[in-house]
């Protein structure tokens, strides 16, 4: 990989990549959720108080799931077209039906959540 | 758009290669241990009486919650596969943070340092996990 970059932060984030660059960049943000995720995680098994608090905290779940579950579901379109290559013809359709399993499960998961966070 | 059907041998066995393949096989490990982890605790809290989130709980975290499970070889079992499952996630997790951090660092020592600092940082994370999950 080269050293240069020859595109600035703001040309990228103009960039109309449409469904895959989406798919990209939430997939990214995501693993970098979940790598914080996993620090909180490993400082709550060492005992740390506020990080378990963090953990039990409704609205960090909230966050946690829906960047999480993403890069669950997303990741698991790309394995699936990796090891399957013959499906890579039909990526944006795969897409579509990432899309539709996602909103399901992070819509239920989201439901518990707040159902809890209300007392229900 | 065509697809792509190249052979492994074609490919060769570079660096790239083997952290494509570790990174694939981690994830798919992490399915099936979820899956197992899933139906596993359904399976002891149907046997045990506990409430399958209890059961998933303590199984995570052990230094917070009372084994809800009877027999040894549950609570062994369990360890180990939530074990597994951590190292599978670190894994996997430090070839995604390099892979992001290689794309904004561009000087061969800052590329150099953040992967010492994030391979040192799975290690420890990964012992610690361990030793916290097994001995509580």
């Amino acid at each position: 990989m080269g050293l240069k970059r020859n595109v600035s932060l703001s040309t990228a984030l103009g960039y109309k990549g449409q469904g895959p660059y989406l798919t990209f960049i939430l997939h990214r943000i995501g693993g970098s959720a979940l790598f914080i995720l996993f620090t909180v995680y490993i400082l709550s098994l060492l005992g740390v108080d506020s990080m378990h608090a963090l953990l039990s905290n409704w609205l960090f779940q909230v966050v946690f799931l829906v960047f999480g579950l993403f890069h669950a579901i997303n990741g698991l379109r790309i394995t699936i077209l990796d090891l399957s290559p013959k499906l890579i013809e039909h990526f944006r359709t795969a897409i579509n039906i990432e899309w539709v399993v996602y909103v399901l499960v992070a819509g239920f998961a989201l439901f518990v959540i707040l159902r809890n966070a209300m007392g229900g | 758009m065509a697809a792509r059907t190249l052979s492994i041998k074609k490919r060769g066995f570079t660096f790239e290669v083997f952290m494509w393949a570790f990174t694939r096989f981690t994830v798919i490990a992490m399915y099936g241990l979820i899956l197992a982890g899933i139906l596993g605790a359904l399976s002891l809290s149907a046997q045990t009486g506990a409430n399958f989130g209890d059961i998933l709980y303590w199984a995570f975290f052990p230094n917070l919650a009372e084994n809800p499970l009877g027999q040894v070889w549950m609570t062994v079992l369990a360890k180990l596969m939530v074990i597994a499952f951590v190292l599978s996630a670190c894994g996997h997790g430090v070839h995604g943070v390099l892979e992001i951090l290689d794309d904004y660092f561009t000087s061969h020592l800052a590329r150099r340092w953040s992967r010492n600092f994030i391979i040192t940082y799975a290690v420890v994370a990964s012992l610690i996990a361990m030793y916290v999950i097994w001995t509580k």
